[in-house]
């Protein structure tokens, strides 16, 4: 019964040691690439759903738009991830006292970096899945430079906000 | 009844399955059921967390990074065994592995993301699985994520590439 205790709070409740879930994310790509021939990517995802929504043909939306069908399984897995102890809350993290605990200020905030986000990943050609994690291991030289560039930028921002800002 | 190995033929012979009306590329389920694995793991790995993304930038903890190092060791040793045996899916396609375009603008565009990234704490993937796990304020960061790929190209900036395929 421990035992059983113990695998339930391990799957649906802890967080893992990084070398188990690096192994689960890496195994995922290497499954969709295996089952389905397909390369993972989750910006892809977003483009299919701006195309899916304005129905607009600037935008090219992946074969059967199978890549929103890959990103709207990520909401599940996060739930799933979480199961023994889901609550829902607008927490989140050391931005709350950044932003005075006010949600307003909070969900501008997110917006605004939402905004960079996929505006960046767009025009990087990837975010951290399909650029960090497929592109490298491809050997793609652009995404190897690009995952640099993403990180080499975010030592910056948060070395600016949290021990010059706050 | 009869022996077992009769039985088990009879399970093979009688009924085959009744196939799918969509053939394996067109079905979305599969697709489905990897982005339900690939939001379960990025949760089990503290990505979705602020505070583990703002510690990794600030080089406090080696989680993430190591989930990263891992991640791509896995996918590269992956690939080259699915190179080594033919590169074929099972689904019969062939594996589809182009690199991304070289474009030096690029850079820039990764320079945006990087600092949206450290900002939000979370990127495009997490920030979904976010919404899953209940951190709800996550919706604004996907409906700026989902803004920013729109603008990208309605006002695509003059240096960015032409060809520009995403993943």
């Amino acid at each position: 019964m421990l035992f059983l205790t113990h695998l339930f709070q391990f799957l649906f409740t802890q967080t893992w040691a990084w070398w188990a879930a690096g192994l689960g994310l890496g195994l995922t790509a290497v499954g969709l690439a295996w089952f389905t021939g397909k390369r993972l990517g989750v910006t892809g995802g977003f483009e299919d759903a701006c195309s899916v929504m304005t129905k607009d043909s600037a935008f090219n939306p992946s074969p059967t738009n199978w890549k929103l069908w890959f990103i709207l399984g990520l909401p599940l897995g996060g739930l799933l991830a979480n199961l023994g102890h889901w609550s829902w809350t607008l927490l989140y993290g050391q931005l709350d006292a950044i932003t005075f605990g006010n949600n307003f200020y909070k969900i501008l905030w997110l917006l605004l970096s939402g905004f960079l986000i996929g505006f960046g990943a767009r025009w990087a050609g990837g975010c951290t899945s399909g650029n960090t994690i497929m592109g490298v291991s491809i050997g793609s030289k652009m995404s190897l430079l690009a995952t640099l560039a993403f990180l080499v930028a975010g030592v910056i921002v948060t070395n600016i906000l949290f021990k010059v800002v706050f | 009844m009869a022996p077992r190995k009769t039985r088990l033929k009879a399970i093979k012979t009688a009924a085959p399955r009744k196939a799918s009306k969509l053939a394996p590329a067109e079905n979305p389920i599969p697709y489905l059921g990897f982005g339900i694995l690939f939001g379960y793991f990025l949760s089990k790995s503290r990505a979705t967390d602020y505070d583990s993304i703002e510690a990794m930038f600030l080089c406090r903890e080696f989680q993430l990074y190591g989930v990263i190092i891992v991640s791509v060791a896995v996918v590269s040793l992956g690939l080259f065994l699915l190179r080594r045996s033919g590169n074929k899916a099972y689904s019969g396609q062939a594996v589809e592995m182009e690199p991304l375009t070289w474009d030096p603008s690029r850079l820039a565009g990764a320079f945006l993301f990087g600092a949206g990234w450290a900002l939000a704490g979370t990127c495009p993937g997490t920030s979904l699985a976010q919404i899953g796990e209940g951190k709800l304020i996550a919706v604004a960061t996907v409906v700026g994520i989902v803004a920013g790929v729109w603008a990208y190209k309605k006002f695509k900036p003059g240096i960015a590439p032409k060809n520009d395929a995403v993943c």
